[in-house]
């Protein structure tokens, strides 16, 4: 074989492979926009005011809305939130600052341990811990599910963007004669910011749309319910009863809060790429002068 | 070997009439510090007589400042690494001491133990003695907050906080003091002209400190350092991240600040130490090879090595 | 102390407020300390009681049915006859398959993007892949049911089972929801978590080695194959670990399209059933305390196994991420 020869099938051989490695790139891309596609096209049509703003009808008769649910995801991803961002936060917090210490360094196993955990068992804890003994579903046990799930990520994220704070700003302020509480909470957090808001909005956007801890947990409802006490409507939860049913009316019921649910994923997935761009504009702009 | 010039900026009567060691420093037992210096194997100069020149009236030797700081046997770990040994010297009040070297040989390091910045990260230990005004500081029982609030630092890369301009300058104040809004606003102006940012930062005080260019940021750190009104000062390379331009702008604050400060200076750019400084010491390796006053150092060197060091051999 | 020196700092009296200032922020310091040790304690009681309640609430089960439950294909809620044989089995087929083929589009995509792509194209194809890793489960659950299931049933079914059917994987009724529609829906749920780390493992290789190599007239897929491919495939074994426990636990988008039937069959175009599927179909319909406790200790084997793989999976990416 000559040497020009082999050059050529070495360069087809090449230029296959990259086609190859490019078309799977294109076709994983392509899955997700033909995903939002059928969301959108499906889901648009029954998007109204009436369906944003009315309770669930009865089983089988038409004209229902999926209200209860938005507010209901609303109310217990937001107590989830309140439960799971000081505790994520001041975790990651003592995880960047004591990072030598042993303890620190089993903690932070245990949150990637935690991070790895399924969701379902994870509901499983909020069931056995909240539910059992107080004999009814609820909403505020669904919460405490979510705020389970959401602070590993907090702690993970937190800590990463406390870690990326140079170490002379701590030297700067400990050497004005700062005491440590003031040197973290006021130069260190706060230079970590944009790291520690991403992370926020990322744990929001991991648990909006879980549904499989909220089956005996919240457990859905029909009616409003604002009393986190008691069991209560969500939206994937519907989307869920609404799809396995048998019912057209439902089924495009179903495609229309799935619509709503990826619009908020992913404006929250924007949102958190955003507060890292904005909080790193933020710290160059002077810098390039 | 020529002389280095040095620029005529200064008004202290102490350049350029060479004096001695001891005279600058009364406190300091000349017989002790010989033997301490012999140690560090530093050559022993015999005693000059204080030349008094027409044109320079006679040095104010006799008011003379004291050393404000005394390293006395110094060394630092690094956990088992041995990082400076046996290090002697004195630093005096109202002068600049150059802390010079190649990289590596401990001048960061030993600035570093002057404050006890070192004892954020565990496994750095220092041993041997530091006297601030006489007393050590190296005892484990010292208050480490007012230490810092009598040593301030500069870092190599300006360090804003995240916060207004100032707000920068007004945190090490708010740590001492309670102040009515009025005085902090005077003492906030008075430390930015001192630091020589006030013209350009008096409009927008308000804007954060991130806002402003390498040069004035890190002149907003020394605004800052000193704002807590500390009594020594310690550069870390403050112009090393900076243009030529920022870097003169530095310098010669320095000048200005050396007038009420007791100041240590580490710099790897030997003109500036000629420049800036009053005095030099030559770390090499962890070692104190020469100390002396810098003009003799940069024309005499008693040392092969800081010979070496200074044209350039190495480092 | 001659009498010249000046009166030390130390020693000085502190200015005005001085004194109750130093002792407030004494105390600000103390309650930061006490709140950093609390949350502390608080998280490893959480995480403490997670596998306390898991362990107790299967313990029933466990004592019921001991070791056997992990081989035993009983699943009669009327005659109490509880196993775990045919869920592990779903659950293992459909996270197997989903891992091979993600494995294959997932590294592929992540050698395209990193090496091959134009800097514009790679940065926006990213994005879309990693905004796949974003859209709920219940998105794909609900899109499997109606879109996916139907194709599988009337096109990729008896395509394959034209094609292949001497296979006994590709034998017997092609139902919409099966085990195949699972592992489909399954692979792209896990294909941006081997793609991202992947693409980020290979970022991470210094230029120098590429360009070494092109420097002797290597092609650009050679480099890829031969020089990079090599320096990360631990790192991308850890990636597909991470993807496998994922993979393992996922629930509520296999629920609606595995058809939800507690056999084990050879066939992938029956219907099939994961564990965590039975738990989230069964849990509030469990009637005694056995049925719940045998679904809490499924929960538990599921947890612990996620738990090994997905700890493996991290240790071995942090290893070559460094």
């Amino acid at each position: 074989m000559s040497a020009l020869s082999i050059g050529r099938r070495r360069k087809l051989k090449n230029a296959i492979w990259i086609a190859v490695c490019g078309l799977c790139a294109a076709g994983v891309a392509a899955v997700l926009l033909l995903i939002m596609g059928y969301i959108v096209r499906e889901g648009i049509g029954a998007i109204s005011i009436p369906f944003l703003t009315r309770l669930p009808r009865p089983t089988g008769i038409a004209g229902g809305g999926v209200a209860n649910g938005i507010v209901g995801t609303a109310i217990i991803v937001g107590i989830g939130a309140v439960m799971a961002f000081p505790v994520g936060v001041l975790v990651g917090t003592y995880l960047a600052v004591y990072s030598h210490k042993r303890m620190a360094q089993s903690l932070s196993f245990v949150a990637d341990v935690l991070a790895g955990v399924p969701s379902i068992a994870i509901g499983i804890f909020a069931y056995t811990l909240l539910v059992e003994p107080l004999r009814h579903f609820s909403a505020f046990s669904a919460s405490f599910a979510f705020a389970v799930l959401m602070v590993p990520l907090v702690i993970r994220a937190t800590e990463a963007a406390m870690a990326l704070v140079p170490r002379e700003l701590r030297e700067a302020a400990t050497a004005l004669g700062a005491p440590e509480s003031r040197v973290v909470l006021k130069i260190l957090v706060v230079a970590a910011r944009p790291g520690i808001v991403t992370g926020l909005l990322l744990s929001l956007a991991r648990v909006t749309g879980e549904t499989a801890p909220l089956l005996f947990t919240a457990f859905g409802s029909q009616y409003w319910e604002l009393n986190p006490a008691q069991p209560m409507a969500e939206l994937s939860l519907q989307i869920f009863s609404y799809a396995i049913s048998p019912y057209a009316d439902w089924h495009a019921q179903a495609w229309a809060g799935a619509l709503i649910l990826i619009v908020a994923v992913f404006l929250l997935s924007v949102l958190a790429r955003l507060s890292i761009l904005l909080g790193r504009e933020g710290n160059s702009i002077g810098s390039a002068l | 070997m020529t002389p280095l010039q040095r620029p005529d900026t200064i008004e202290l009567p102490l350049n350029p009439v060479p004096s001695r060691l001891a005279e600058q420093c009364p406190d300091m037992d000349m017989e002790n510090t010989r033997t301490a210096l012999s140690l560090a194997r530093v050559a022993v100069r015999p005693p000059a007589p204080p030349v008094q020149t027409a044109a320079h009236p006679a040095p104010v030797a006799a008011a003379a400042l004291p050393s404000k700081v005394e390293i006395r046997d110094v060394s630092f770990f690094y956990g088992k690494f041995q990082a400076l040994r046996g290090i002697t010297l004195p630093l005096c009040d109202r002068r600049v001491t150059a802390f010079i070297g190649p990289s590596g040989c401990g001048k960061s390091t030993l600035l570093r133990i002057l404050n006890r910045i070192y004892e954020l990260y565990p496994g750095q230990t220092a041993t041997g003695e530091v006297l601030i005004d006489g007393q050590n500081i190296l005892t484990p029982a010292l208050d480490l907050d007012r230490l810092r609030a009598q040593v301030g630092m500069v870092f190599q890369k300006p360090t804003p906080f995240p916060m207004s301009i100032y707000d920068n300058v007004a945190f090490g104040i708010r740590l001492y003091e309670r102040l009515p809004k009025a005085e902090l606003d005077d003492r906030i102006e008075s430390v930015l002209r001192r630091a020589a940012l006030w013209d350009e930062v008096k409009d927008k005080l308000r804007q954060s400190g991130l806002s402003l260019s390498g040069g004035q940021q890190q002149r907003l750190c020394i605004a800052r350092a000193i704002a807590i009104e500390p009594e020594i000062l310690l550069l870390d390379e403050p112009a090393s991240a900076l243009d030529p331009l920022s870097t003169q702008r530095i310098e010669e604050l320095i000048a200005e600040l050396k007038a009420d400060y007791c100041i240590a200076l580490v710099t790897h750019n030997m003109q500036q130490a000629a420049r800036s400084s009053d005095y030099t010491a030559f770390l090499y390796l962890g070692e104190l090879i020469e100390f002396d006053e810098t003009e003799r150092i940069f024309t005499h060197p008693k040392e092969r090595r800081t010979e070496d060091y200074i044209t350039g051999r190495f480092g | 102390m001659t009498e010249q020196a000046v009166a030390s700092r130390l020693d000085r009296p502190s200015p005005p407020g001085g004194r109750s200032l130093r002792r407030a922020q004494r105390i600000a310091s103390q309650c930061f300390a006490a709140a950093l040790q609390s949350s502390c304690w608080l998280f490893m009681l959480v995480v403490g009681g997670l596998a306390a309640e898991l362990i107790w609430g299967a313990r029933l089960s466990i004592r019921t049915f001991g070791i056997g439950f992990l081989w035993s294909s009983q699943w009669n809620p009327v005659t109490q006859q509880f196993g775990a044989a045919p869920f592990i089995y779903g659950t293992l087929v459909t996270s197997v398959i989903a891992l091979a083929l993600a494995a294959v589009f997932g590294i592929l995509a992540a050698i395209y993007l990193a090496e091959f792509a134009p800097r514009r194209v790679g940065t926006y194809l990213g994005l879309l892949i990693e905004l796949l890793a974003a859209v709920p489960s219940i998105v794909y659950g609900l899109w499997g049911l109606f879109v996916l299931a139907p194709i599988v049933a009337n096109w990729i079914g008896p395509a394959l089972q034209k094609s292949l059917g001497f296979l006994p994987i590709f034998q017997g009724t092609i139902y919409g929801v099966n085990v195949l529609t699972a592992s489909f829906i399954l692979t792209l749920m896990i294909v941006p978590t081997i793609t991202a780390i992947t693409r980020d493992l290979i970022a991470a290789i210094p230029t120098r080695n590429r360009e070494a190599a092109l420097a002797l007239g290597a092609t650009r897929w050679e480099v890829a194959s031969q020089v990079v491919l090599p320096a990360v495939h631990r790192g991308i074994l850890g990636a597909c670990l991470l993807a496998f426990g994922r993979a393992l636990g996922e629930t509520i988008a296999t629920t609606m399209v595995i058809g939800n039937r507690p056999v084990i069959s050879a066939s992938l175009f029956a219907p099939g059933y994961t564990v965590a599927s039975v738990i989230a179909n069964e849990f509030t319909e469990a009637t005694s305390d056995l049925y719940l406790s045998a679904l809490i200790e499924l929960g538990l084997i599921l947890m612990v196994v996620s738990l090994i793989v997905i700890g493996l999976g991290r240790l071995m990416v942090r290893l070559f991420i460094r």
